[in-house]
């Protein structure tokens, strides 16, 4: 037990001392919550889009006037000439325009908007085919309401990726503690230097593990804290079922990461393998986007990534989206698993004579 | 002169040994084109995306002179199947098991929609025909509740979002069609719906056009931030550089080919982005135009200077290299290269102001036309002053050989 607690202290100063896992784990996970917040806060829909308007004489305004009202969701700006309106469209002063001459609707959109078109087109189709109808005085027939299913409230796109880059936080952490701490250890001897020791591998594996747990823990709470005080977002936590699947969590990636160290033939390497795979998941996770705007093959590649999974878990356990019981813990276990049958892999590595 | 391409090339070598340069220099800005493509390249084009739905048809009369819910159930059964061979159908459409009760159907559909795995669930009320076929004949708006169609949807749930505004509009579509079939719509008074492209291009950027440049950047970007500031500092630390003093080279002769050797490999970089954009992708920006050329070498030396800076404020390899990777993140995606960066707060908008990133990525996607606007000074000047700083406060601290 003695040993246990020196070694426990040993991965606590290695950990404290190493800036770069530091920077990784605490500072990454709150620069890209930040700067995602700010950044993509309000991206992703049409919602709050800012039209400009131009009406020349021929124009039935009124008509046109009463549809922009009854949409909502933009707020239009009425603009002396067409020369005006695109000049505002170029600095984006507005998201997109329209010109109503009494004829036809010219919609503006800035030809370098290539990530927001789509979502103001959408919005310009709806436009043109209530006015359609206002303007030869029918009403709409087909009616629908959307009614939003599940007991939580909406709470916003970026709500659900913070939980996202938490789960990303989580596996980083979880692979660079095996395949950038442990290897680095084998590679400066430092391993073979112990199993000289009456240290068991275990011994160093718990240590390795334990004190990457209360890491990683702490490290998805700041970021959590920081989403709520600096980005006013709300979460409703489950604790128990969220320490429970922080734990399994890591400890499944962990594993993950023993069997990177396995496959690499220089210890090296392994964090190299560690980061391609790493980036690989973040971008097909569906952390940032939807999956469903991907292509059938890369969705199919994020139904086979531990992230996607990760992800949802964390989503659902901070009360963002729902999720089945039998799912949840399904998830929760599948990553105990994942530990279960590869840490022991890890235990051997520790002891393996190094190939390099 | 011989001594300088010397360095140069030993530079370059060394690089592209390296396994790490060779991945986040190299690789990675070729995989982020590759993925970033591959995901936006055709966002919204049918037949590259799916939504999984459900419709549910509860209307029991079809026995009036028109099925309205059928015709609609009909319009989504189409949309459900692929628009042509290979493609993928724009909504997957779930359907009842044979004999199982619709009721059961829609709570486990709203059921599949609360937990994701539905974007929406469409639902025809029963009543619907008899009611919008009354609908249809008066002047007014109806208030019945069995002329309105449900949708339901998962407001958390960006899919679900772009699913309903997809429903949107093609309800839109079979509501104009219904109208046009009943004499009520005139077809020959439908207003035209016209599109204007503003911008220096006069058409529709396409993704991979506004990506490329700001890949070439992040590359020239990370190449100087660590590129540099790593050669320089291991030399330094490994006492490389030492033995390079004692030969009759000269730290000018060395930084020249220093240089000479980063510009190669930005070179390769974009090159090889070039190729794969082009050619893989189908990019067709042109690069090879005075003002786009320009701009890709002030952004190169701007960085490679910004490389140096970092060189002289860290004291060890290691230290250069956190302070690489704190800086990485927030000035790549405060400098505009993958997203519009507007609705700031005050302390990212300084961020913003003063990173050579923005001023560089803006000057050269309007150089390339992908970007409204001008090329003012500033675009020019802060990417200038930038060179001016890093190379006099390098000049200043940097130290060329580890202290006895």
């Amino acid at each position: 037990m003695r040993s246990f607690r020196a070694l426990l202290y040993a991965e606590c100063v290695i950990f404290a001392r190493d800036k770069a896992a530091l920077t990784f784990t605490f500072l990454f996970p709150i620069i890209f919550v930040l700067l995602f917040g700010f950044l993509m806060g309000g991206m992703g829909g049409a919602e709050g889009a800012r039209l400009g308007l131009y009406m020349p004489d021929g124009g039935r305004g009124e008509v046109l006037e009463e549809v922009l009202a009854g949409i909502g969701l933009i707020s239009v700006t009425h603009y002396g000439d067409q020369f005006a309106l695109q000049d505002a469209l170029e600095e984006k002063k507005i998201d997109f325009g329209l010109v109503w001459d009494g004829e036809r609707l010219l919609f503006h959109y800035n030809s370098t908007r290539v990530q927001e078109n789509y979502a103001f087109q959408q919005l310009a189709t709806g436009i043109a085919a209530q006015f359609n109808l206002s303007h030869q005085g029918l009403f709409p027939i087909l009616t629908a309401e959307k009614i939003h299913v599940g007991k939580k409230a909406s709470t916003g796109w970026f709500s659900s990726v913070v939980p996202g880059i938490m789960a990303f936080s989580i596996l980083s952490a979880g692979l660079f503690a095996v395949s950038g701490h442990i290897t680095a250890m084998k590679e400066r001897k430092l391993l073979d230097q112990m199993i000289v020791t009456p240290m068991r591998p275990i011994m160093l594996l718990s240590a390795v593990i334990c004190v990457r747990l209360v890491i990683v823990y702490i490290s998805t709470l700041i970021t959590l804290l920081v989403a709520v005080v600096v980005l006013k977002l709300g979460f409703t936590i489950a604790w128990l079922r969220y320490t429970v699947f922080v734990t399994s969590s890591t400890v499944g990636v962990m594993g993950l990461g023993s069997l990177i160290a396995l496959v690499v033939r220089r210890p090296s390497s392994a964090s190299h393998i560690a980061n391609v795979v790493s980036m690989l998941m973040m971008f097909l996770a569906g952390i940032y986007f939807p999956v469903e705007i991907m292509p059938s093959y890369l969705r199919a590649l994020s139904k086979a990534l531990p992230l996607t999974y990760m992800a949802d878990a964390m989503r659902y356990v901070t009360g963002v989206t729902e999720m089945t019981e039998a799912r949840f813990w399904g998830i929760t276990i599948a990553m105990l698993v994942l530990a279960a049958l590869l840490l022991p892999l890890l235990g051997r590595y520790i002891v393996k004579p190094d190939r390099g | 002169m011989k001594g300088i391409l010397r360095v140069a090339e030993a530079h370059l070598r060394t690089a592209l040994r390296e396994k790490i340069t060779l991945f986040w220099f190299l690789i990675f800005p070729l995989f982020l084109l590759a993925i970033l493509t591959l995901i936006f390249g055709n966002m919204g084009t049918e037949g590259e995306i799916s939504f999984a739905i459900a419709v549910v048809n509860l209307e029991t009369d079809t026995a009036g002179p028109v099925d309205f819910a059928g015709i609609i159930e009909g319009v989504f059964e189409q949309a459900g199947k692929p628009s042509e061979e290979g493609k993928e159908p724009l909504f997957a459409i779930s359907s009842p098991a044979s004999g199982e009760a619709l009721e059961d159907f829609l709570a486990s559909e709203k059921k599949a929609t609360r937990f994701g795995d539905r974007a929406a669930v469409i639902v025809i009320p029963e009543g619907f025909n008899q009611c919008l076929l009354h609908r249809m004949m008066e002047d007014g708006p109806s208030s019945s509740a069995n002329c309105s169609l449900a949708i339901y949807v998962n407001e958390g749930s960006a899919a679900s979002g772009m699913a309903t505004s997809i429903i949107d509009q093609i309800l839109a579509g079979v509501e104009r069609d219904l109208l046009t079939r009943m004499g009520r719509f005139q077809e020959q008074k439908a207003i035209p719906t016209e599109t204007l492209w503003v911008g220096s291009s006069g058409t529709e950027v396409r993704y991979v056009d506004f990506l490329l440049p700001g890949i070439v950047l992040m590359g020239f970007f990370v190449n100087g931030l660590f590129g540099v500031p790593g050669s320089i500092l291991f030399a330094r630390d490994k006492r490389v550089l030492r033995r390079y003093w004692v030969t009759p080279l000269t730290v000018t002769h060395y930084l020249a080919g220093f240089s000479v050797g980063h510009l190669m490999l930005c070179l390769v970089q974009f090159a090889l982005l070039l190729l794969l954009g082009r050619f893989a992708f189908g990019a067709t920006v042109t690069f090879f135009q005075p003002m786009s050329i320009l701009f890709l070498l002030l952004a190169a030396i701007t960085f490679l200077a910004f490389g140096f800076f970092v060189a002289s404020v860290a004291k060890t390899a290691n230290t250069g290299m956190a302070i690489a990777n704190i800086l990485n993140m927030p000035m790549m995606f405060l400098g505009g290269l993958f997203f519009p960066v507007t609705g700031l707060p005050l302390v990212l908008k300084a961020i913003v102001f003063v990173n050579p990133l923005t001023y560089l990525a803006k000057g050269l996607r309007v150089s390339l036309g992908t970007e409204a606007g001008t090329l003012s000074v500033s675009i020019i000047a802060v990417p200038l002053v930038w060179i001016a700083v890093c190379v006099a406060v390098a000049s200043w601290r940097l130290s060329w050989d580890v202290e006895r």
